[in-house]
């Protein structure tokens, strides 16, 4: 057969079939900023400190705590079962594994969010799922979770339910009614499990 | 996962080194279709050969399905593959200023190069005309600059400019090469040729 | 020439298309490991810039189309992609022509001009290519194939261009060829 008849008979299906599959089928390994920002702006990256304190009072396993401030304010203070990732080393490849996964909800705090929120913005441009960050960070927990306000009087039925939530989930983690100034943590300090340094993976040989 | 080298799968090095292997089998590829002739080049100007034509479009074809493909496969991502940026003035009148390059020296960059190393004198000399030109454009580039920079369109692509999905375009694309293949064939064989 | 060395010598050539199709997979090599496609004329932009470098330490900084070769390459312009790439060039033309015994030191040019005319107009071909390519932020390869190829607009005017004009002049310089 002629070479063009030949080329044309293989490449014109190719061509159909290219034209006919819907385009954007490609799935973004980074997100662009139109992305970024549309996430952002919706908030979808909030977790709320109930939702934190009921997985930790039930001791959910698929949560993962993550604090990305300094060794030393993790140290001082840090939520049960947290692991200390400083947003300092965020993209340190030790870190790669624990941020880029799809078994666990890792939820960044910090004292307020700013630097949890900076957390976030970086491993979810980087395609990473499954990270979040907790509303308001431990300022917000220790004024509210640790030590709960009691409503008023008026409030509605709701809101008594979520004082006695946070009240009970206050006792389950060692909270107390003394209001944590930050820094001083309450008496229990959460056992930190080590975080074993990943051994890093090598890239699979091209066939 | 790709491109590799944007995504930090492989470093940089490795990128140039790849680079040159990459290199390796353009040059080879070019050689082995006559791209290392001047004579082959112009041919397809005159009708007597049109082994530009083909490989060119035949070329752009592959790549342009191919990358498609993987796109849809999820092996690469478009959006880290460089885009030729578009401005629209220096690109016509560069281009012009290149297609009078190409008919007076039957020679382009990639295959001047493939001319010298098979021994060709006028692929050699040809090499020292792009250094001319080149220092000649970086050293009056003041009275360019401001043709050089304009009508900057960012980097559209065809087939949103045109308005439809890019494997549309690829579809169109190849339904006119393979028109202008069959027109470059009977041009052969009614253009005589004389084999020097 | 006997008939027979005519039709020897064309088939010792690849088809074209398969030449094109491997010429794309090639292309598709580059834009899957490096993000980017083939080119030419940057490489030789780089043998530039580092010879001005060479020959006058600061004149490099003072032309201003050099000037993102002085910042972006801090090491060394001669350390890009586009001229290792061109490095391999030189490789795989040279390999391919001794495979094919093509390797022959010679000025190819019709038997109908001498040539002296050949090469003076290789050189001047040379000239406007290499002027065109930085106004027209590359050649055939790269800004033509390889733009056409991630189907940028930019490179298919740049394409359009060069062949039109090449075209268009082709009547004007028809000695030289046919």
């Amino acid at each position: 057969m002629k070479p063009l008849k030949l080329l044309a008979l293989f490449i014109i299906p190719l061509g159909i079939i290219i034209a006919a599959v819907p385009a954007d089928k490609t799935k973004h390994f980074r997100l662009t900023a139109d992305e970024l920002l549309q996430e952002a702006g919706a908030g979808v990256q909030f977790v709320s400190p109930d939702a934190v304190a009921d997985m930790l009072v039930k001791k959910d396993p698929s949560l993962q705590l993550i604090d990305v401030r300094t060794p030393e304010e993790f140290d001082a203070y840090s939520l049960p079962g947290a692991i200390n990732v400083p947003l300092s080393n965020l993209l340190s490849d030790q870190f790669t594994d624990i941020l880029n996964q799809d078994a666990k909800m890792n939820v960044f705090y910090s004292n307020g969010s700013v630097t949890a929120n900076q957390a976030w913005m970086i491993t979810r441009q980087l395609g990473y799922q499954n990270n979040y960050v907790l509303q308001g960070g431990l300022n917000y927990w220790f004024g509210n979770i640790l030590s709960p306000q009691a409503p008023a009087q008026t409030s509605s039925d709701e809101e008594f339910a979520k004082y006695d939530f946070r009240k009970s989930a206050a006792a389950a983690l060692g909270g107390g009614s003394v209001v944590a100034t930050e820094g001083s943590g309450p008496a229990v300090k959460a056992a930190k499990p080590p975080v074993t340094a990943k051994a890093k993976k090598k890239p699979s040989g091209g066939c | 996962m790709g491109p590799l080298a944007p995504n930090g799968i492989i470093s940089e090095n490795t990128n140039f080194l790849l680079a040159f292997f990459i290199g390796i089998a353009f040059g080879w590829v070019l050689e082995s279709s006559g791209f290392s002739s001047s004579r082959k080049l112009a041919g397809i100007f005159y009708g007597y050969d049109t082994v530009v034509l083909k490989v060119f479009f035949t070329g752009a074809i592959t790549v342009m399905l191919g990358l498609l493909f993987m796109s849809l496969f999820g092996w690469i991502d478009l959006d880290l593959v460089y885009v030729n940026p578009t401005y629209v003035t220096s690109a016509i009148v560069g281009g012009m200023i290149m297609g009078a390059g190409f008919i007076m020296g039957g020679f382009c960059p990639g295959t001047s190069f493939c001319g010298a190393a098979i021994g060709k004198i006028d692929g050699m000399v040809f090499i020292v005309g792009l250094f001319i030109g080149i220092y000649g454009f970086a050293f009056t580039y003041p009275w360019w600059e401001k043709l050089y920079m304009a009508k900057y369109l960012g980097e559209p692509k065809i087939s949103k400019v045109l308005g439809m999905s890019d494997g549309l375009f690829a579809l169109l694309l190849i339904l006119v090469a393979l028109g202008m293949f069959a027109v470059a064939e009977w041009a052969e064989r009614k253009f005589p040729r004389e084999e020097y | 020439m006997s008939n027979n060395s005519k039709t020897e010598r064309s088939r010792r050539y690849l088809n074209p298309y398969l030449g094109g199709v491997l010429l794309g997979l090639v292309l598709l090599a580059a834009n899957f490991i490096s993000g980017r496609g083939l080119g030419a004329s940057g490489a030789v932009k780089s043998v530039v810039a580092t010879s001005i470098e060479a020959v006058n330490k600061n004149s490099v900084n003072t032309m201003p189309f050099m000037e993102e070769y002085a910042q972006a390459h801090g090491t060394s312009p001669m350390k890009s992609w586009l001229v290792f790439q061109m490095l391999g060039v030189l490789v795989g033309g040279f390999l391919s022509g001794a495979v094919a015994g093509r390797l022959k030191l010679k000025v190819e040019h019709s038997p109908k001009i001498t040539s002296r005319r050949r090469l003076i107009f290789a050189l001047l071909g040379g000239i406007f290519f290499g002027f065109g390519s930085q106004l027209g932020r590359g050649c055939t390869s790269g800004a033509a194939l390889s733009g056409m190829g991630v189907l940028s607009l930019g490179g298919f005017i740049t394409m359009m261009a060069i062949f039109g004009t090449a075209y268009a002049l082709a009547y004007f310089f028809r000695k030289n060829w046919i």
